[in-house]
C-alpha cells in the first residue's frame, strides 16, 4: 500500500490526531507565553534577575524531553498532564528570552515620555513597553511553537496526544504491513503541520505588529 | 623581494618609483572600465595622494599596484620591476599595506600584528622581535605597555599607528595607504598626519595615499592626482600648484571654496618677504621723551619696545610717551606674534588679531621684522601668476 | 531527543532581538557554575540511594551498579560518536561551502539541513529503523548526525562568513596566501561560534541518546522505559535523573570549551 493510499483509507483517524497534535501544541504556547510573559516582566528591570530567569530557563532547555517525561510521570501519572507540564516548561525560554529582551530594547526615552505625559506605571508597561516588545514577543512564540511539534512526538509515549502515537504504534509494529507507513505519516504530518503554524504565526505578526515598529 | 625592489636611488630615500602605463581595470558585466588607460609615474620616495569622489576608481587603481585588482591591461613596474610578473602573495610582501579602521587581526596582539610580514618572509625569531620592537618606538607606542595587548584594548588611533608599524615592519619601499585615518576624529587624525610626515622624512618611502579629503591631500602629498571618473587624471601636480590654478572646474570644485587660505597652509613666513624696517625699534631702557623724538624725526607713530634680549614686549603710541618717565608699562602689549616657522595661514591670524601688521621672531624669540596683510596679498597674487603658465 | 532540537530553525530568526552582551554573559557565567554542582549533588544522591539498598527485588534487578554503568556507557558512546563525526562533517563542509568556487551551493546545503532538523527526531530515528532494518548503536547515531549536522555546519559557515572583509582584504593585502587567510585569519576567528554550534549538538546528541532504546541502541533512556513498563517510579527516577545529569554535565562541557578554546580577542 502507498503512503497515499495508507493516509486516504485512515484520514478520520489521522486528521483527528493531526487537529489535537496542532491544539494541543497551541494550547501550550499559549500557557507557555501568559507565564513567559509575566516572568519577564518581573524581571526585565533588574540585570541579576533577567540573567537568573534567563539562566534557568536555557537550563530547562538541556534537558531531554524523555527524562523530564520519566520524572512527570511517576508524579502525575499518563496522559494529558504531563504532555502539557513537559510542552509549557519547553516553551519557557524562547519567550522568556525574548520578552526580557524586547522590554529591556525598548527606548528608555519613550518610557519616560509615557511617564511624563501621565501614564502610571501599569499604563507605561501594557500601552508601551509592552506593544513595542510585542514583535519580539511574537518571536518567542513562533520558535516555541516550533520545537513543541518536535516534543510532542515524544510527549506521546506517556499516552499522550497527537501524530506521536502514529510514530510510537508505526514502531511497535515494525515488521507488520503498514507500520512503515504509519510512521511517515505521523512523522510528515508533523513536518507539515509545523510549517502551516509557522505561516500562521508570519500571519499574525503582520497583523498584529504596529505598522510603526515594522522593518 | 624586498632586497630586488629596495634600490635607494638618492640620499635618504628608500623608496622605489612606481610606473603605470596604460593601466585598465574592467570588470565582466559592466560597459564602462572601471580605471580606463591610466598612465602615472610616481617618483621615488615621494608621497603621492590620489584624491577624487567616491567611486571614481582611486581605491582600484592603488590596489592594482599590489594587485588585491588584477589589471585588465597595461603595464605596473616598481622600482624598475614588472609587477605583473611577480607572484602576487611575493609582491605584496614586498610592499606596505594599511587600510581604513587598520584591519588588525582582533585575535593577534599587537605584537603578533606587527610581526606577520616579516614572519611570512621567514625572518629569524630574534630579528623579529628587534624589528617589532624597533617599529612599535617609530611610530610612538611603548613596546613594555603596548606588545601584548589586543587591538581592542586600544585606542583608534593606537590602532592605526599598529596599523602602519605593521606595513612598514618588512621595511618595504612603497607603502600602500587606503584613507587609513578616515575613521579616527579630527584631532587623531591631525596628530596621525603629522606622524607621518615625521616617519616620512625619516624613511623616504614612496607613498600612495588615497582620500577623499582634500585638506588632507595638501597636507600630505608632495604631489596630488585629482582624479575624475574611471579614474582618469585632472590634474597631477604639487599642492601649491593645483591650489593656484586648477585644471578644471571638476579639479576646482574639488579645491572647493577656500583655495587661497589653503594656499597659505603650505608657505612658511621665512619663505616670504616680511618687513624688516617697516617699525621704529626702541630699547626698554630709553627715556620716553627721546623715544617720542625718535618717532617725530622719523615720521611714525608706533614704536615697538623690547627687552635687553630683542624680544618684543609693547606697541607705544607716541601720544602715550607724554609725561611719562620710563617705558615699561606704555602701550599695549605685543599679543600674537609669529616665528619664521609658523605657516602664512598661522600669520594672517596674527595680522587680523593685532590689527594689520604682526610681530616676526626668530628662534629665541628675538625680533626679525613685521609681517603684514599687504605681504600676504602679494605672496598669493605672486603664486597665482607664477602657476599660470603651467597650463598653456 | 532533547528541547533544543526542533526550535533551532527558529531560534536562529530570533538573532534579530539580540539580548544585552551583559545579561547573556551573566547568564551563562551562572550556569558555567550552578550546572558542574547540580550534576554532582544530582548524581551524588541517586547513586546514594541506589546503592544503599532500600530496593525490592524487581528494583534491584535493574538498578545495580554494572547496569547503569553499561547504559551510562552506550549513551556517552551515541553522544560522541554523533559529535565527532559532525564535527568531521560538518566542519570541512561549511569551510568548503564558504569558498568562492562553491559559494553556490550553499543554499542548497543549508535547506537541506534546515529541513532535516524541522522533522521531529524521535520520527527520524524511527523510520530509520523502519526503513533500514538496523539496530543498536548506528540506528541512532546515522539519522543523529544528520539531524545534529545543522547548528555546527551552520555556524561554521556564518562564523567564516561574518569575518569583516577588510580583515581578509588586509591579510591578503600584506602578502598572505589565500590558505594562509584562512587558517590563521577566518577560522581562528570563527572557532567562537563553531565551538557555540558545537555545544548545540552536544546536546542535542545527549538528549537524542536518551531515545536509542527504541531502536535497541540503549542507553539512559532504557532505565525509564523499564521503569515505565514494569511500573516501577524508582528506576524511572534513577533513569530520568541521570540523563538529566549527563544532559547538563555534556552541555557544562561544551560551555567550558567555548569559553578556554576561543581564541583571545576573536569574540567581543
Amino acid at each position: 500500500m502507498s503512503l497515499w493510499q495508507y493516509v486516504a483509507e485512515r484520514w478520520d483517524r489521522l486528521s483527528l490526531q493531526a487537529w489535537l497534535h496542532v491544539s494541543g501544541v497551541v494550547q501550550c504556547v499559549i500557557l507557555a507565553a501568559i507565564i513567559g510573559v509575566a516572568v519577564g516582566v518581573l524581571v526585565y528591570r533588574s540585570s541579576a534577575g533577567s540573567a537568573i530567569a534567563t539562566a534557568l530557563s536555557s537550563t530547562i532547555l538541556t534537558i531531554p524531553s524523555f527524562a523530564l517525561l520519566g520524572l512527570l510521570i511517576p508524579i502525575v501519572g499518563l496522559g494529558v498532564t504531563p504532555s502539557v507540564i513537559a510542552l509549557t516548561l519547553y516553551g519557557l525560554l524562547p519567550i522568556v528570552r525574548n520578552t526580557i529582551v524586547g522590554l529591556a530594547g525598548v527606548d528608555p526615552a519613550v518610557s519616560d515620555a509615557a511617564k511624563g505625559i501621565g501614564m502610571s506605571r501599569v499604563g507605561v508597561l501594557s500601552r508601551v513597553e509592552l506593544r513595542l516588545a510585542w514583535p519580539a514577543i511574537l518571536t518567542g512564540m513562533r520558535v516555541s511553537a516550533q520545537m513543541l511539534m518536535g516534543i510532542a512526538v515524544i510527549a506521546a509515549y506517556a499516552k499522550g496526544f497527537g501524530l506521536g502515537s502514529e510514530v510510537f504504534s508505526g514502531l511497535t509494529r515494525a515488521g507488520s504491513a503498514n507500520s512503515l507507513n504509519q510512521a511517515l505519516a505521523g512523522t510528515l504530518g508533523v513536518v507539515i503541520l509545523a510549517l502551516i503554524l509557522d505561516g500562521i504565526f508570519v500571519l499574525i505578526s503582520r497583523l498584529t505588529v504596529p505598522r510603526g515598529i515594522r522593518d | 623581494m624586498t632586497e630586488t625592489l629596495d634600490q635607494p636611488t638618492e640620499q635618504g630615500v628608500s623608496g622605489a618609483e612606481i610606473r603605470l602605463e596604460k593601466v585598465t581595470k574592467k570588470y565582466p558585466n559592466t560597459a564602462a572600465p572601471a580605471v580606463e588607460e591610466f598612465s602615472m609615474t610616481i617618483p621615488a620616495g615621494k608621497v603621492v595622494v590620489f584624491v577624487g569622489p567616491s567611486g571614481c576608481g582611486k581605491t582600484t587603481t592603488m590596489r592594482m599596484i599590489n594587485r588585491m585588482v588584477e589589471p585588465t591591461s597595461g603595464v605596473i613596474t616598481i622600482g624598475g620591476q614588472d609587477a605583473l610578473s611577480l607572484d602576487a602573495d611575493e609582491l605584496r610582501r614586498g610592499i606596505g599595506y594599511a587600510i581604513q579602521q587598520a584591519g588588525l587581526f582582533p585575535h593577534y596582539t599587537v605584537a603578533q600584528n606587527i610581526a606577520v610580514v616579516p614572519g611570512l618572509l621567514k625572518w629569524d625569531k630574534k630579528r623579529i622581535d628587534a624589528r617589532v620592537e624597533e617599529m612599535m618606538d617609530l611610530v610612538g607606542l611603548d613596546p613594555g605597555t603596548f606588545a601584548k595587548r589586543l587591538p581592542r584594548q586600544l585606542s583608534g588611533g593606537q590602532q592605526q599607528r599598529v596599523g602602519v608599524a605593521r606595513a612598514l615592519a618588512a621595511d618595504p619601499p612603497v607603502l600602500l595607504m587606503d584613507e587609513p585615518f578616515g575613521a579616527v576624529d579630527p584631532i587623531t587624525r591631525g596628530n596621525l598626519q603629522d606622524e607621518l610626515l615625521r616617519l616620512q622624512s625619516e624613511l623616504g618611502k614612496t607613498i600612495v595615499f588615497v582620500t577623499h579629503d582634500f585638506d588632507e591631500a595638501v597636507k600630505l602629498g608632495d604631489k596630488i592626482a585629482v582624479l575624475g571618473d574611471r579614474s582618469s587624471i585632472q590634474q597631477y601636480d604639487t599642492p601649491d600648484a593645483i591650489l593656484a590654478n586648477p585644471a578644471n572646474d571638476t579639479v576646482a570644485g574639488f579645491v572647493g571654496a577656500g583655495a587661497s587660505l589653503k594656499q597659505l597652509t603650505l608657505m612658511r613666513v621665512r619663505d616670504v618677504q616680511y618687513h624688516t624696517d617697516e617699525v621704529l625699534a626702541v630699547g626698554d631702557h630709553e627715556r620716553p621723551a627721546a623715544v617720542a623724538e625718535k618717532l617725530t624725526k622719523a615720521g611714525r607713530v608706533y614704536a615697538l619696545v623690547l627687552d635687553a634680549r630683542k624680544r618684543p614686549q609693547r606697541w607705544v603710541h607716541v601720544r602715550e610717551l607724554a609725561g611719562r618717565q620710563d617705558l615699561s608699562t606704555v602701550g599695549k602689549p605685543v599679543g600674537d606674534s609669529v616665528s619664521v616657522q609658523s605657516t602664512l595661514q598661522d600669520a594672517l591670524e596674527a595680522i587680523l588679531t593685532e590689527g594689520g601688521r604682526a610681530v616676526v621672531t626668530g628662534n629665541r624669540g628675538e625680533l626679525l621684522g613685521t609681517i603684514d596683510i599687504d605681504t600676504v596679498t602679494s605672496v598669493i597674487a605672486n603664486v597665482r601668476e607664477e602657476h599660470a603658465g603651467d597650463e598653456a | 531527543m532533547t528541547a533544543v532540537a526542533e526550535g533551532l530553525a527558529g531560534i536562529s530568526e530570533t538573532r534579530s532581538f539580540e539580548e544585552k552582551p551583559s545579561v547573556a554573559r551573566r547568564s551563562d557565567r551562572i550556569r558555567l557554575f550552578i550546572q558542574p554542582i547540580a550534576v554532582v549533588v544530582i548524581v551524588a544522591a541517586v547513586l546514594t540511594w541506589v546503592l544503599a539498598g532500600d530496593l525490592n527485588a524487581n528494583e534491584s534487578e535493574t538498578l545495580n551498579l554494572p547496569t547503569i554503568l553499561t547504559l551510562t556507557g552506550q549513551h556517552i558512546l551515541i553522544t560522541l560518536v554523533v559529535s565527532v563525526l559532525v564535527v568531521v562533517i560538518a566542519v570541512p563542509l561549511g569551510i568548503a561551502l564558504t569558498r568562492p568556487a562553491l559559494k553556490w551551493l550553499s543554499p542548497v546545503f543549508l535547506a537541506i539541513a534546515n529541513i532535516g532538523q524541522a522533522a521531529p527526531a524521535l520520527g527520524v530515528i524511527v523510520l530509520f529503523f523502519l526503513w533500514t532494518g538496523i539496530e543498536g548503536l548506528w540506528a541512532v547515531s546515522i539519522p543523529l548526525i544528520f539531524y545534529t549536522l545543522l547548528p555546527v555546519l551552520r555556524n561554521t559557515m556564518v562564523g567564516i562568513q561574518q569575518v569583516d572583509r577588510s580583515l581578509i582584504d588586509a591579510g591578503r593585502g600584506i602578502g598572505m596566501s589565500a590558505s594562509g587567510v584562512l587558517f590563521k585569519v577566518e577560522l581562528p576567528l570563527a572557532v567562537p561560534l563553531i565551538l557555540a554550534g558545537l555545544r548545540t549538538a552536544l546536546v542535542l546528541a545527549v538528549g537524542t541518546a536518551t531515545l536509542a532504546f527504541f531502536v535497541n541502541g540503549g542507553g539512559l533512556g532504557e532505565l525509564i522505559d523499564t521503569g515505565y513498563k514494569l511500573q516501577l517510579n524508582s528506576v524511572m527516577y534513577v533513569g530520568a535523573v541521570l540523563a538529566i545529569g549527563l544532559a547538563l554535565l555534556v552541555d557544562w562541557l561544551g560551555g567550558m570549551a567555548e569559553v578556554w578554546l576561543s581564541p583571545k580577542g576573536a569574540s567581543e
